[in-house]
């Protein structure tokens, strides 16, 4: 789970680790380092808590990590014991490989995508992964093939013109101005995000007022503020 | 008790943006359509024990577009989902977990390629090894309006020393 998970917090510090990135502003890590590393669980045993949960009124299984990109083989095996009918709702940070993405085509119905970054030095510099922009962006053009879209969009102080603006303009251009966009003001400076000078302090109010207007003029018509 | 939390996701299956962004999803939710692990659990495929990785995603991909079929025509009701009867013992969906357990051999789910051989034991970048691990699981009230109350399963990784 991420940063951007912080929507509405409402079981805040309850995440751990398990993530193919590592950014800097990780809320989990800092929580992560105290926690246990997690009970080894049987996919019966889960499929059996997914079941229950539709059956009270959850409307989707959520995967989350860290990511869940790591978890896939364990997450297939878990939907061969479901008896319910349980959308998959894959919440992850976008860097899956294709081998990923042609297992998940056929089993994901919601891709709910964090796109982070719109340049390679910052993805770098920031969660510490190469090689960024070619990787989100081939895997948000297919998962709008393959399944249904919402993408989160947390808006990263001082990022507006390296990040926000080439993000928002690729989801208007090649995704179309309808995609369900979540821009997110929710930024606060986790784990060692006062490392970067711009990281140490949250987004101010100039700042997200300008973040909506860029979003807005390049044309998105599907933004959850 | 969510709804007194979120009236906004009482509301959000009938607000004309996201039921423009995701029918199908608001369709399985109103029990008109199955989600799409469901339908692929329905096609049949066979493989043998001695096949390489390459031969299963030859398998693999032709059985998905067989896959891809079936669902327009379930969502369209060409095929009621009455007539499907019961799933065969090798499925799509089983194709796929045997599939996934064989890339944990040289792992490359994400794009950090790390090659860790999970099933060995080895840890990559992310840490995840060959057991489910999970920290937590719990009724999620805090993420988009159309997406709660969601189940939320937190994955987790061996720790480091
Ligand atoms: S993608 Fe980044 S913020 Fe999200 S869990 Fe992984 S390290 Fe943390
Ligand atoms: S970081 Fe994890 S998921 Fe990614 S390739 Fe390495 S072991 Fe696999």
């Amino acid at each position: 789970m991420c940063p951007a998970s912080r929507y509405t917090d409402l079981e805040s510090g309850r995440i751990s680790l398990g993530c193919n990135f590592a950014c800097i502003h990780c809320q989990n890590w800092e929580i992560s380092q105290q926690f246990a590393e997690g009970t080894v669980c049987g996919e019966r045993e889960i499929a059996a808590l997914i079941d229950e949960a539709r059956r009270r009124g959850c409307r989707n299984q959520n995967w989350v990590g860290g990511d869940p990109i790591p978890h896939i083989p364990f997450w297939l095996k878990v939907l061969l014991w479901e008896t319910e009918n349980t959308p998959v709702f894959f919440n992850t940070n976008g860097f899956y490989s294709t081998e990923a993405s042609s297992l998940l085509r056929g089993v994901v119905d919601i891709y709910k995508i964090d796109f982070k970054y719109g340049s390679d030095i910052c993805a770098e510099k920031i969660s510490g992964v190469s090689g960024y922009w070619k990787v989100i962006t081939r895997n948000l053009k297919a998962a709008k093939k393959q399944g249904e879209l919402l993408i989160r969009v947390l808006v990263l102080p001082r990022h507006l013109e390296c990040c926000l603006i080439p993000i928002v303009s690729f989801i208007s251009r090649e995704l179309g101005p309808e995609t369900r966009v979540n821009l997110m003001d929710q930024y606060s400076p986790h784990w060692r995000a006062a490392e970067l000078p711009e990281l140490k302090k949250r987004l101010d109010p100039d700042e997200w007022e300008k973040a909506v207007k860029i979003a807005l003029e390049a044309g998105l018509r599907n933004v959850i503020t | 008790m969510w709804r007194l939390w979120r009236p906004d996701a009482v509301r959000a299956l009938e607000d004309p943006k996201v039921v423009s962004s995701m029918p199908r999803y608001i369709g399985i939710l109103k029990g008109k359509l199955l989600p799409k692990f469901v339908i692929s659990r329905q096609v049949q495929v066979e493989w043998g024990s001695d096949s390489s990785e390459d031969e299963l995603w030859d398998i693999h991909d032709a059985s998905l577009r067989k896959m891809e079929k079936l669902m327009r025509d379930l969502d369209s009701g060409r095929i009621h989902p009455d007539e499907l009867g019961d799933p065969p013992k090798k499925s799509l969906l089983h194709l796929k977990a045997r599939i996934g357990e064989s890339i944990m051999r040289s792992c490359r789910l994400c794009e950090r390629r790390c090659g860790a051989d999970r099933l060995k034991g080895e840890l990559g970048f992310c840490r995840v090894g060959r057991e489910f691990r999970v920290h937590s699981c719990f009724d999620h009230l805090g993420e988009e309006p159309e997406v709660v109350p969601s189940f939320t399963v937190y994955g987790s990784r061996v720790r480091p020393n």
